[in-house]
């Protein structure tokens, strides 16, 4: 390009001339720099453009599903509805389905408009339909957490409907709602009395992070909580068999084993598996963990599995590297004064390449902690409403989803509330990411050492 | 002024401790030693001189077959240490190691403390019953590398914040805390600066009474001061071995001649 000299140009003579003066070569030679230092500017400000559109988008799409809209009510626990005996019997008190309490719900949202004195011409099922689909289970979870409260008039928070919700994020309007069949004018009145009233309001939705997704019907109720663990039990899988194995190949590879063609092509078809795409991984691990060894659908063990070939190859590779950065006069000292291969390996290489090893294998896990496609084959993508796992085991093996498979599920959903949380999702997932990251630059920091 | 010390020497013939006899020594395809026949003595300063790439520093590895560690290289014939053949199925080159130290070119040493670095060997080979032996021992070392007096108060300083012609007497005090007996330096001066390489230049002559110690350097002079028998190799070949004396003054080959008027190499 500006190097190749041009044959017609006359041969330039340097003698003689001032250096005061650029000639004319030297002029297209920095003009050229010129521009490609403007080049890479650009470059990069396009690219620190995208970013910061990209992360004002999530937080300004997502943070609203940190909030939630709840209604105060005070119910009275009537004992003849909710235990009929009167002897405080978990297992009957448990017999009484959600059925049994939305009556009550009902009632206390009755009461409530008629003590505030607002007018309205709804019916009394209207008037209930602003309340969530789940706010009766909400009770009646509360009432068998505490079932000495039964008899007594609590003051509780119910989550609204998600249109409700909508109206107090602007997300629903009262021109927005002329084909909806789930609100109606009359109700938004409603809702701006009790507003007035005090007693609805938005708050932080704790139950967002910690909760179960929730069903197709009630948007306000589904949380993030259970997939987030559906994630750890997947991480620990991987970490519990990637690491070892990982760092156990590489170091066979590249400290023991002898250089020929076998391991030629064993590192070649390493370096290939990093590259084959997720969703291959997925199809392996349904062939062979669940069609083949009958391993449970849906599982974190699976899916832990599935990733943590997906991950292998990350970490051998990135271990490899780390090692192959320890200079050699490290290995030669260590055997110069009598120390076996092995001792050579594990008192002086391997922790000269920890911070490495740890580094990658980070980098591996914050990779498939925000792996979706492979989760797919096995069933771990879906509506799985499952309750937060009571053990380790049944962590492992009873059906869950995962951060970014949920995040998928709600963005694939009709109603657009769970838009909104798939935002919040995606923030949550993001913060995981970055911590990661941040831990793998602090090991990195803290670990390295110089030679 | 050294050189003048150089015909003080006196060259009394300790017993051989290494015998080397038709070794060669293969990269793959091409040959870097041919045919070495060497007798090494007991307590004596043996040096290997020549141009770079002539084999003495891979003729040197053979000793304590660190070329094991080099895939691609063969070694064949017979060197033995006191009549044993280090190349025998049965010897294990890790116990080998432990007899014949190796001080290398640059300074390696571990990045970890001072004493940890000379205390690496005595640990794995078992010498210290327990930590009051280890501190002998690693005193000991220590002062034989002529650095005790330099490091006393920091031994648990990393050993990679030394100066360079202190890790180099720090890496000969960890050679010599396992209690070898034949030591190995592949031109350990090159990274030194002349002060540097005066101490320890001072240090190979004083290790002389307890050791074998073998030396590969560049430095026709260093040869000289430090040495009472000297091997020119060549392409490859030993040319010429004698006493450090004979070599520089009468030597018989003219290619060792060529090579010590500074014609070749």
């Amino acid at each position: 390009m500006s190097d190749i000299p041009n044959p017609a140009a006359p041969i330039a003579d340097p003698r003689g001339a001032s250096l005061l003066v650029q000639d004319g070569r030297t002029k297209r030679r920095n003009a050229a720099e010129g521009r490609f230092k403007l080049y890479g500017i650009v470059a990069i400000a396009i690219g620190l453009l995208m970013l910061l559109t990209l992360l004002f988008t999530i937080v300004s799409r997502g943070t609203g599903a940190f909030q939630q809209t709840y209604v105060t009510l005070s119910v009275p626990l009537l004992e003849e509805k909710l235990d009929k005996n009167g002897n405080r019997d978990l297992a009957e008190i448990k017999k009484v389905s959600t059925f049994g309490y939305a009556p009550l719900t009902k009632a206390a949202f009755e009461t409530k408009i008629a003590e505030a004195g607002i007018e309205t011409s709804l019916k009394p099922k209207a008037m209930a339909d602003l309340l969530s689909k789940d706010a009766a289970a909400q009770l009646r979870n509360h009432v068998l957490a505490k079932p000495e409260l039964i008899g007594s008039t609590v003051e509780f928070e119910f989550l609204t409907n998600s249109r409700v919700d909508g109206y107090l994020k602007g997300r629903v309007s009262r021109e927005s709602i002329a084909n909806d069949k789930n609100i109606n004018a009359a109700q938004l009145d409603l809702v701006d009395a009790l507003i007035a009233d005090g007693s609805l309001q938005k708050r932080l939705n704790l139950n967002f992070i910690t909760g179960a997704d929730a069903s197709d019907a009630r948007p306000e109720a589904a949380g993030m909580g259970v997939a987030m663990l559906g994630s750890f039990a997947m991480m620990l899988v991987v970490l519990v068999l990637a690491l070892p194995i990982g760092v156990a190949a590489s170091i066979y590879l590249e400290e023991f084993a002898p250089k020929n063609w076998i391991t030629d092509i064993i590192e070649v078809n390493i370096s290939n598996l990093a590259a084959v795409p997720s969703i291959v991984f997925g199809i392996l691990g349904l062939a062979v963990f669940i069609n083949y060894m009958h391993l449970p659908n849906s599982a974190p063990l699976v899916g832990g599995l599935v990733l943590t070939l997906m991950t292998l190859p990350t970490i051998i590779i990135s271990t490899r590297a780390s090692l192959k950065s320890v200079p050699p006069s490290i290995r030669d000292a260590a055997l110069g004064v009598g120390a076996s291969k092995m001792q050579s390996v594990f008192h002086h290489v391997l922790p000269l390449a920890a911070p490495g090893i740890l580094t990658g294998t980070i980098i591996g896990l914050a990779q498939a902690l925000g792996e979706t496609a492979p989760l797919l084959l096995i069933g771990m993508v879906g509506f799985i409403a499952s309750n937060p796992p009571e053990s380790i085991a049944e962590g492992l093996m009873a059906p869950n989803s995962a951060m970014p498979a949920q995040i998928y599920e709600w963005a694939k959903r009709a109603d657009p509330a769970f838009y909104e949380r798939a935002w919040g999702g995606i923030i949550i997932l993001l913060v995981f990411l970055i911590s990661m990251n941040a831990i793998a630059v602090l090991l990195r920091r803290r670990f390295e050492r110089r030679w | 002024m050294k050189d003048t010390q150089m015909l003080e020497q006196n060259v009394t013939n300790h017993p051989v401790k290494i015998a080397a006899r038709n070794v060669q020594v293969y990269y793959g395809d091409s040959q870097a030693i041919r045919d070495v026949d060497i007798d090494i003595n007991d307590k004596t300063v043996t040096a290997f001189i020549g141009p770079s790439g002539c084999g003495k520093s891979t003729f040197l590895r053979c000793i304590n077959r660190m070329n094991d560690t080099i895939d691609a290289a063969r070694v064949t014939g017979d060197i033995r240490i006191d009549g044993e053949d280090i190349y025998d199925k049965r010897v294990d080159p890790v116990q080998l190691r432990a007899k014949v130290g190796m001080v290398f070119q640059r300074p390696n040493p571990f990045p970890k403390s001072i004493y940890d670095n000379v205390a690496y060997g005595p640990r794995i080979h078992g010498l210290a019953r327990n930590k009051a032996d280890l501190d002998g021992i690693v005193e000991q070392a220590l002062r034989r590398g002529a650095i005790w007096d330099e490091v006393k108060d920091r031994l648990h300083a990393p050993g990679t914040g030394l100066s360079g012609g202190q890790q180099q007497r720090l890496c000969i005090a960890r050679a010599v805390a396992t209690e070898p007996e034949v030591l190995l330096m592949d031109e350990p001066c090159s990274a030194l600066d002349p002060i540097a390489t005066a101490q320890v230049e001072e240090l190979i002559d004083e290790l002389r009474q307890n050791y074998s110690v073998v030396i590969v350097t560049h430095s026709m002079q260093q040869a000289a001061r430090v040495s009472q028998k000297t091997a020119f190799f060549h392409l490859g070949n030993l040319v010429e071995f004698g006493d450090t004396d004979d070599i520089f003054t009468r030597p018989q080959d003219p290619r060792t001649e060529s090579y010590i008027t500074g014609r070749i190499g």
